[in-house]
């Protein structure tokens, strides 16, 4: 076996992926990527700026971007748009006040241009906490059911604080990027 | 051999390259000291109208609402003077920054001094507001009962969250022993005060005016939007504060609070007390004082000077412990 075929098949087992986390700010994005990472969660402070992790998930290196959701610095999402394989946007399912905020800027996100191969994972977060609205709620809300047809998209609700739902989520998102992405292997 | 002729090349390249140096200098040097000069010359203008602002204070001693406005307006051309300060700290020679930041904050002070001097505190107490109703009506220990007003606009959940809203004048108390609580929405409110015994998950705040908020731990996240005139004795593992307004907020936090499109907002330490709250507090892992109150994140400044929108509350003017377990009906004082 020649030097290049083994370097090629390395190449090829280190299947990357580029996943955008965005939400409005106390959406739970850092808590989430955090705990998916098995990392404490108990002090976490609001995101200035952005972090990057890069977690190694089945058999895919995830490179998880997580910005910072606050009002002043969303108008920087866009510079996170460009080679995003996978775009989780994160709701706060307790706040029903803002949810029209929410939906606001998830309509803007979607019609950028540089995003719209990205498959889409929608988690309706804070499930543990009593009085959230459920997925289907959420869904409602968003109206993704309008969606267009050619987005790959899922709504989960989930737990950062439980931690449940979330590997459901990345699962589905993780194997329709796969199918996508790696569907020649 | 071969050696000392490099380095020879080498010493001549140097100092040839250190004789072009001081050609290429002096507009580089002339350009930041013309802009020292204006920011200098700029300043010291700004300073003399404001000393002669807090000069004139005295004659208007007489018309305290003037007066009051006219304290807002000197605060308001320092906050100015201290953006300007910011604004130039990249060009600005440290010396001069640091000049400039500490005449800032004696402008600050004298006009603190004075507006002690001429305008009286007000005490912090428990008063009862005029609008003083029967007992029955202000403690609400079942906020889940309260009639929910529908509020105009498009709201597009079908529900709301528990919660006070759309009040004026109110003492408006909640208890939560025992019972789990999911989030809790405090909104509208006009010079009410609110008492929120026990934890919740998550607080949301929007929309109050010279109002008093008093929570036990939330174990969640807290978010306030659009305060004015308030005081906000809360202890929680997030706090993100928006657009609030000439509010004292005293906090014990796990991370580190947050704020945006805010001013005049002033931090320090939490001071709530009622019959069990140690206990509360450890439940909620908020027994130990993190020190973070005071380690604000302003997310409309991101430089290295401290950001004018907010400040420590001097120790002076803190109130002392609020003990809110014997105040259900707000008829007692402290």
């Amino acid at each position: 076996m020649g030097l290049l075929s083994i370097i090629r098949k390395i190449k090829r087992k280190e299947k990357e992926m580029r996943i955008l986390m965005v939400g409005l700010d106390n959406s739970g994005k850092t808590t989430i990527v955090l705990k998916i990472n098995g990392e404490d969660t108990s002090v976490i402070s609001p995101t200035l700026g952005f972090n990057i992790k890069t977690i190694t998930y089945q058999k895919y290196t995830l490179n998880i971007w997580d910005v910072g959701g606050q009002k002043t610095i969303r108008s920087y999402w866009r510079n996170y748009f460009e080679q995003t394989d996978g775009l989780v946007w994160v709701v706060d399912s307790s706040d029903l006040r803002r949810l029209d905020d929410c939906k606001l800027e998830l309509d803007n996100l979607l019609k950028e241009e540089r995003l719209s191969g990205a498959t889409l994972l929608i988690l309706a977060n804070k499930q543990d906490i009593k009085g959230a609205l459920t997925p289907e709620e959420i869904a409602k809300v968003l109206n993704l059911e309008a969606m267009d047809k050619s987005r790959h998209w899922q709504i989960v609700g989930c737990s950062a604080y439980t931690g449940e739902g979330l590997l459901e989520g990345f699962d589905w998102l993780v194997q329709d990027i796969a199918s996508r992405i790696y569907m020649l292997d | 051999m071969e050696d000392e002729t490099e380095k020879q090349k080498k010493h001549l390249a140097m100092v040839e390259r250190l004789s072009k140096r001081p050609q290429s200098r002096p507009t580089n040097a002339e350009s930041s000291a013309e802009s020292t000069s204006s920011f200098l010359s700029r300043f010291s203008e700004l300073k003399t109208s404001i000393d002669f602002q807090l000069h004139q204070s005295q004659s208007l001693s007489s018309d305290p609402p003037n007066l009051k406005l006219h304290f807002q307006n000197i605060s308001q051309s320092i906050s100015d003077l201290e953006k300007l300060v910011a604004q130039n700290s990249y060009l600005l020679p440290s010396y001069d920054v640091r000049t400039s930041l500490k005449t800032v904050s004696d402008l600050k002070l004298s006009l603190q001094n004075i507006t002690n001097q001429l305008i009286p505190k007000t005490k912090f107490s428990f008063k009862n507001k005029p609008t003083k109703k029967d007992p029955k009506d202000t403690a609400i220990p079942q906020p889940k009962q309260l009639p929910q007003p529908s509020i105009p606009g498009t709201r597009l959940a079908a529900r709301e969250s528990p919660g006070f809203r759309n009040k004026v004048g109110e003492v408006l108390v909640a208890e939560f022993r025992g019972s789990e609580v999911g989030e809790f929405a405090v909104s509208d409110l006009d010079s009410c005060e609110v008492r929120i015994i026990g934890s919740v998950r998550a607080l949301f705040v929007h929309r109050l005016k010279n109002s008093r908020v008093y929570v036990g731990p939330v174990t969640g996240s807290v978010l306030i939007e659009e305060a004015e005139d308030c005081v906000f004795v809360m202890a929680s593992h997030q706090i993100r504060i928006h657009s609030a307004r000439k509010s004292d907020f005293y906090l014990r936090v796990r991370s580190k609070p947050i704020i945006e499109d805010s001013n005049g907002v002033r931090f320090a330490p939490y001071c709530l007390s009622y019959r069990g709250i140690e206990e509360d507090l450890r439940g909620a892992g908020l027994d130990a004082e993190s020190g973070n109150w005071e380690n604000v994140d302003d997310f409309r400044w991101l430089r290295a000077v401290q950001s004018p929108n907010w400040s420590v509350l001097p120790e002076s003017e803190r109130v002392g412990i609020i003990d809110i377990s014997n105040l259900k009906n707000g008829d007692e004082e402290i």
